[in-house]
């Protein structure tokens, strides 16, 4: 039986199991990113480029970003809002609440799509009330509300344990020193929470700018109208537009790489002057 | 004046009060009056009356769980009383928010905001006001430098070390002029040498800046060095207050003598100007003044008040109690301790005789302990061993009434 043991300090056991940590990653992830970038490059940079300005293919970028970002801005202020009087006021069915925010975590996306459709579609709860021009499925803002849907706790789950952790005193030495609610939360609170707002941020838009199954049934997928990015590699590829599709996929591959690596070192930027001593 | 310029020569030019501008004050600078409180359904602080004096700092010293934070966070404004009222110079503020209040609270951990720089920080009741900036930036100036913390002020709190927070935590507090100070436990997350060294700094600080301020903790020594008056909590009710050689010495409850450092204390009779306790007699014609011929009282008496002797003759000023035996002698750095068993025999008729002293062999020893502690150079004059027999004298004790019902008193 093969021993492993340490040779004159030099721990064998470490290479190999390093080794074998990459190895498992590389078919399972690091490969099939590769070949994205192989393929979607493989026939030159220039179709590459001309692929990535076709007209429908910029206008599912904007859209997906676009989108995204209100989705964001909604969720991170309720998410605030939600963190605030969750964590500062106790009242029956706290828990409930709590639980009810997170769902959306556990909800299939396809089923979040479906069920916003049954409420605002032309037949829905709500739809069936609404005039010809005032009806919201297939719009972009059916992306943004769908969006909202799947990405709902995230933001709220990286702010609240900030709250929770929070010492009241803070706030309360600023209610001693004169200041109101008001100031005490935009001058005290808010900067404190700095950082899980920023992670809170890139959590949701990464989430939402990849977000499929949800959007797939609410916008339509309708090209340079309601066609998110990642529906528009599903549609290129059903066509055989291997290279179109790579394109996009490449820019997405790449936009999650940036906001996960800020995401990585946010905490690290923005809570650097809350270490302890 | 004589103390600002001993202990901060540096500082001469700051002429400046920090205490709130105000016409000639009564003297009384905050007033708590009848105050009680219950957290659901226990009683956290039962009809507490107490006042600070302009200038004056007070020390309201409890065990944990004695209500002490409680009062404290009601003057602030951060709890409301369930009755009774707080009054600063002269006005009832019972019902104003802790806003506008003007106290000034120094919190337990400091509760500095980590986002805002030394300046920023001390700096912020002034924003808060919308003072005009120039005005703001003296202000700083001054506080920065009466706090001697120039060459930090562009630091962030964790930058810091403990008494250099404090230090931001109480110019924080005094850019605003505040009424009182409140401390919450100042020193506690503080390791023992630093303790020691901050409490003095803080004490001429505020003799410097004359803001009267109330203390709270549950450190004895801490209470009696900071305090002008200590008030002693126990159980939501004041027990006493009083200067720290009140309460140090003369003891009003059994429970301030044993809170306040080590107490012997002993069941006796009051008869005819003595402490009877069994067949001793303590002459006490003072102190017995107060009770009735043949009342119940309790003998107390702190382990340095004790005096010993190998002969009769005990130094005068030591009133003679007993005698007694050498138990046991540990010497504790700078003093030494003896345990010292006493004779004391029931009187007659009472069979239990349990007092009475025998042998000095661990396996029949009987007689009533007590705790004395000598100074070294008496220890080393006059050595004593376990068995000796000594006499034994008080140069000071306390004589109360001993209630066998708590609602007695």
């Amino acid at each position: 039986m093969a021993r492993i043991r340490h040779v004159r300090g030099f721990d064998v056991a470490r290479p190999l199991s390093i080794a074998a940590l990459l190895g498992i990653m590389l078919p399972l992830i690091l490969l099939p990113l590769l070949s994205i970038f192989v393929y979607g490059t493989g026939k030159g940079l220039g179709v590459f480029w001309s692929s990535l300005i076709a007209p429908d293919a910029v206008f599912a970028l904007k859209l997906s970003i676009a989108t995204s970002f209100w989705a964001t801005v909604f969720n991170v202020l309720f998410g605030l809002f939600a963190s605030y009087v969750l964590s500062r006021y106790d009242f029956w069915g706290r828990n409930a609440v709590i639980v009810t925010i997170s769902l959306p975590t556990a909800i299939p996306t396809a089923v979040a799509g479906f069920s916003l459709l049954l409420l605002w579609g032309r037949y829905g709860m709500i739809g069936q009330f609404l005039t010809e021009d005032q009806q919201i499925m297939f719009t972009p803002y059916a992306i943004i509300l769908a969006n909202i849907f799947v990405t709902f706790p995230l933001a709220f789950g990286v702010i609240k344990p900030v709250f929770d952790t929070m010492s009241r005193s803070m706030e309360e030495a600023s209610a001693t020193i004169g200041a109101t609610r008001l100031q005490t939360f935009w001058h005290v609170t808010l900067p404190s929470l700095r950082g899980a707002i920023v992670s809170g941020a890139l959590l949701t838009f990464a989430r939402a700018i990849g977000e499929f199954g949800s959007t797939i049934l609410v916008s339509g997928n309708l090209a340079g109208r309601t066609q998110t990015a990642p529906l528009y590699i599903f549609a290129k590829f059903n066509e055989g537009q291997i290279e179109a599709a790579n394109a996009i996929a490449i820019v997405l591959a790449l936009l999650s790489f940036v906001i996960f690596s800020v995401l990585f070192f946010a905490r690290d930027w923005f809570d650097i002057d809350t270490q302890e001593v | 004046m004589m103390a600002r310029m001993a202990l901060a020569p540096d500082s001469g030019s700051l002429h400046v009060s920090w205490a709130p501008e105000r016409e000639k004050s009564s003297g009384v600078a905050a007033s708590v009056r009848g105050v009680s409180k219950r957290f659901k359904k226990s009683s956290v602080l039962k009809d507490v009356s107490f006042d600070v004096a302009e200038g004056e700092s007070l020390v309201l010293l409890g065990a944990s769980g004695s209500g002490k934070t409680t009062i404290l966070r009601i003057i602030a404004g951060l709890e409301q009383p369930d009755s009774g009222y707080v009054i600063l110079h002269g006005k009832d503020v019972t019902d104003l928010p802790a806003r506008e209040r003007g106290v000034g609270v120094i919190f337990q951990a400091y509760a500095l905001f980590p986002r805002m720089t030394v300046e920023k920080n001390i700096a912020y009741g002034l924003k808060i006001r919308h003072s005009p900036w120039k005005e703001r930036k003296e202000a700083v100036n001054q506080l920065i430098k009466l706090v001697q913390l120039e060459e930090h002020r562009k630091k962030y709190p964790w930058q810091l070390s403990g008494g250099q927070q404090q230090r931001v935590a109480i110019a924080r507090t005094l850019a605003y002029k505040p009424q009182v100070l409140l401390f919450d436990e100042p020193f506690g997350a503080l390791d023992a040498q630093t303790r020691v060294h901050l409490r003095r700094e803080i004490r001429s600080l505020l003799k410097q800046v004359k803001v009267p301020a109330i203390f709270i903790t549950h450190d004895q020594e801490e209470a009696l060095e900071l305090g002008d008056r200590i008030a002693v909590l126990n159980d939501g009710h004041l027990e006493q207050i009083g200067t720290p050689d009140d309460v140090y010495n003369h003891p009003a409850t059994e429970y301030v003598a044993t809170f306040l450092g080590a107490a012997n204390l002993l069941l006796g009779v009051a008869t005819q100007g003595t402490v009877e306790i069994g067949t001793a007699k303590l002459p006490a014609e003072k102190e017995t003044r107060r009770f009735s011929e043949g009342q119940s009282v309790k003998l107390v008496f702190r382990p340095e008040d004790v005096c010993i002797s190998q002969d009769a003759n005990l130094p005068s000023g030591c009133r003679r109690l007993t005698n007694g035996v050498i138990q046991e002698v540990n010497f504790v750095g700078a003093y030494e301790r003896l345990t010292v068993r006493l004779d004391l025999t029931h009187r007659k008729g009472e069979t239990d005789g349990l007092y009475q002293v025998t042998i000095n062999t661990p396996e029949r020893m009987t007689g009533v302990p007590i705790m004395v502690t000598r100074p070294k150079p008496e220890a080393t004059a006059m050595k004593f061993k376990p068995g000796d027999r000594v006499a034994i004298g008080l140069t000071s004790f306390s004589v109360l009434p001993n209630y066998t019902l708590a609602r007695q008193r």
